[in-house]
């Protein structure tokens, strides 16, 4: 098959799979099940042909034209568009088979499967867009089904409500991509990808602040940076293989391989302001993560953090850069950050899905003080969770420690305050990963649940052991090499720093993760909470501060301002206007009834009077 | 042979159009008041064709195939509706049939 085509069918083949569903299998969990997994198998199967077949292509057509406005579609393959792929594709397949697992049991699984094809559908349209107005089209497409999918339990008040706060808080993001998208437009004529690019590197770009700024909005909403982070943690009111698959793996990740897309129209201001976004969201998660007791919270935070150093590596691999000198180091940035994205949608998949065996396994229990001791009782789940930990916190020769590296030296080779911040985050990550492993394996099991657990079945455990050999090799630079192609050339090496970043991120690890071994005790309470009750609070009220001050600008300022234009309306608008209308033309009506007398020769009279009438106008006669 | 003038024509066309229209005005019969009407759609088509002989062009008689067509289909209209209409209210007397007013 022709590249062309095939890619076209990567894309339908789950839309497909949505429709179908949706208007046939609405009542037949079984029958969705098996189209919606069959599809992702298909389509996984098709982009790993597309993607190891060699070609890179780029078409496009158009598809309506406004005055000088012409919106296209198309698809731009590159290294970087292949590598995202393989990340929705492989990990999606993975999650959708587990899924088949964890959700056997519902009772609205073909809503559930329906809504991951939809996701599928919409987040392959992001990697293959080849222009921002696509982009932005099946940007909100993914808004949507992540809205679908965290509502799925929607009984629950609590998810009903953290389904429409990611909505909204996207929502906010994506007004400042959109006027970023138009002002691109208007700014260089074009929003195609390739001709941006052509324009950059024939130096006809007149760059500005402005237009990176407002499209980086976008990805603070999708990928939840400081101050949009508020709605990711929330979302964990999904079912967990949705949390793997959106809020971990593929879908804030969008946000990183929107700003790689964009990567040219980047000036030193803005990169700075991304850097430092990036940055403060790592802490700021870190931070938060010590003190959550949800298996899921812990990871979502986690998540929160590894985002921000995406962010912040994009944005340090080019702080150093002016556009007259090369461009070596704002693709170091990219290099970094899709290599992290790449690492962590595989471990970070793994935990969740790891975290999701141990809630299946638990009868749905979430509270890690209330686990413990599983390690026996999910051996496999244990070895694969432990992978998974050790992956992230960054254990030499597996995938999140190569690429965390790679951050960490372009931190350390350009801004030392910020390799500060990202090194304490590092120990803090160790610490909360190694607190939460800690308290769900070992010790004693402290609640009946974790008592009566039980290992999940093969269709949960062997996604978990394909995605922990991709969590140890993935960094490894033959298999990274093979998958992201020239992506893979531009992370950063440096032989001279190399010894200072590897004895900086062994330490980091070692004082992490020992710190939280000797620290917590197995015995149901926060050790923390224990030894300094001030220090937990502290974090604790860290954690609630923003969700407190949108709570606080939602109830009382917009609130207020709501009801003073309600006010205003009811006068103006609902009083002046629609009343004043309405009372003249039943005034009219009151006039033209009294003509009505029931009698036909009447209404012959008024026709006769009316042609009168209009014959004296007709012939001038007024 | 005789000729008529076009006045001739346009002054018998005013004269049934205004005897249709007066019959409409005065009659209470409804079948009276609806041959009227066909009374004055016929003065006009005599005019079309009056013109049209005058001009020596076909424009005003194609007008009046189609008109005497649409017409033939509406008189079917009207009179099924007349009887209908005597069915129900066992009447066609116009100041009988008031009942929107009231």
């Amino acid at each position: 098959m022709t590249p062309v085509p095939q890619a076209l069918l990567i894309l339908l083949l789950p839309l497909a799979s949505a429709a179908i569903i949706a208007l046939f299998l609405r009542r037949h969990g079984g029958l969705a099940t098996m189209v919606s997994v069959t599809a992702a198998a298909a389509l996984a199967g098709l982009s790993l042909g597309l993607i190891f077949g060699g070609e890179r292509f780029e078409t496009s057509m158009e598809w309506m034209s406004l005055g000088g406005l012409t919106i296209s579609l198309g698809f731009k393959f590159d290294d970087l568009a292949a590598l995202m792929l393989f990340v929705v594709s492989f990990v999606g397949f993975f999650i959708h088979l587990f899924s088949t697992g964890y959700m056997h049991d519902d009772q609205a699984r073909a809503r559930y499967f329906g809504g991951l094809s939809i996701f599928m559908f919409s987040m392959l349209g992001i990697v293959f867009a080849d222009n921002l107005f696509m982009m932005f089209i099946f940007w909100e497409l993914v808004g949507f089904s992540s809205y679908l999918l965290i509502n799925h339990y929607h009984e629950k008040q609590t998810a009903a409500d953290a389904s429409k706060k990611a909505f909204i808080a996207n929502r906010v993001g994506d007004f400042g991509f959109l006027l970023g998208i138009i002002l691109c437009f208007w700014t260089y004529g074009t929003v195609n990808l390739s001709e941006l690019g052509a324009l950059a590197d024939s130096g006809q770009l007149a760059y500005s602040r402005l237009i990176p700024l407002l499209l980086f909005c976008g990805a603070v909403g999708k990928s939840a940076q400081m101050p949009l982070q508020v709605w990711l943690p929330d979302a964990m009111e999904g079912p967990t293989p949705v949390s793997a698959l959106i809020h971990a793996a593929t879908m804030v990740a969008a946000g990183i391989f929107m700003l790689c897309r964009i990567e040219v129209l980047m000036v030193a201001e803005t990169l700075n302001i991304i850097m430092w976004v990036g940055t403060a969201t790592a802490l700021y998660a870190a931070l938060c993560a010590i003190v959550q007791s949800d298996i899921k919270k812990v990871l979502a935070y986690s998540t929160l953090s590894q985002l921000g150093y995406m962010v912040a590596a994009f944005g340090l691999g080019s702080t150093m850069v002016d556009h007259d000198g090369d461009g070596v180091l704002i693709a170091a940035g990219v290099g970094a950050a899709m290599f992290h994205l790449t690492t962590h949608a595989f471990f970070k998949a793994l935990l969740f899905l790891g975290s999701g065996s141990v809630i299946h396994g638990c009868h749905h229990e979430q509270d890690i003080f209330k686990m413990g001791g599983l390690r026996k009782k999910m051996p496999i789940t244990f070895l694969t969770f432990t992978i998974g930990v050790l992956a992230i916190i960054g254990l030499p020769g597996l995938a999140g420690f190569f690429s965390k590296d790679a951050i960490l030296l372009l931190a350390y080779q350009n801004n030392l305050p910020v390799f500060a911040i990202l090194v304490f985050t590092a120990v803090l990550t160790a610490f909360y990963m190694v607190r939460m492993w800690k308290l769900v394996f070992f010790g004693s099991t402290r609640s009946d649940h974790a008592a009566k657990s039980h290992e999940s079945g093969f269709s949960m455990t062997l996604p978990l052991i394909v995605l922990a050999i991709l969590a140890i090799a993935g960094g490894w630079p033959d298999v990274y090499g093979k998958l992201a192609g020239s992506v893979a050339g531009l992370v950063p090496h440096s032989e001279a720093a190399h010894l200072t970043i590897l004895l900086t991120s062994v330490a980091v690890l070692v004082i992490g993760s020992l710190g939280a071994w000797a620290f917590y005790k197995t015995d149901g309470s926060d050790s923390l909470e224990v030894a300094s009750s001030g220090a937990f609070n502290g974090l604790t009220t860290l954690k609630e501060s923003f969700d407190g001050l949108y709570g606080f600008y939602v109830a009382k300022v917009q609130q207020r301002f709501a009801m003073l234009l309600n006010f205003l309306e009811q006068i103006f608008l609902a009083g002046l206007i629609i009343r004043g209308f309405a009372g003249f033309v039943g005034l009219l009506g009151l006039g033209a009834r009294a003509l009505h007398v029931g009698s036909l020769h009447a209404y012959v009279y008024w026709f006769l009077l009316g042609v009168v009438m209009l014959w004296a106008l007709t012939s001038g006669l007024f | 042979m005789i000729t008529v003038g076009l006045n001739a024509y346009i002054l018998l066309s005013v004269v049934l159009f205004a005897i249709g229209f007066f019959g409409v005005l005065v009659r209470k019969n409804t079948l009276i008041v609806y041959l009227s009407l066909e009374l004055m759609l016929v003065a006009s088509t005599l005019a079309l064709v009056a013109f049209s002989r005058y001009n020596g062009t076909m424009d005003g008689n194609v007008f009046v195939f189609f008109i005497l067509t649409v017409a033939a289909a509406e008189v079917a209209v009207g009179l099924a509706i007349i009887v209908a209409l005597f069915r129900k209210r066992m009447t066609v007397q116009l100041d009988e049939l008031n009942a929107l007013k009231n």
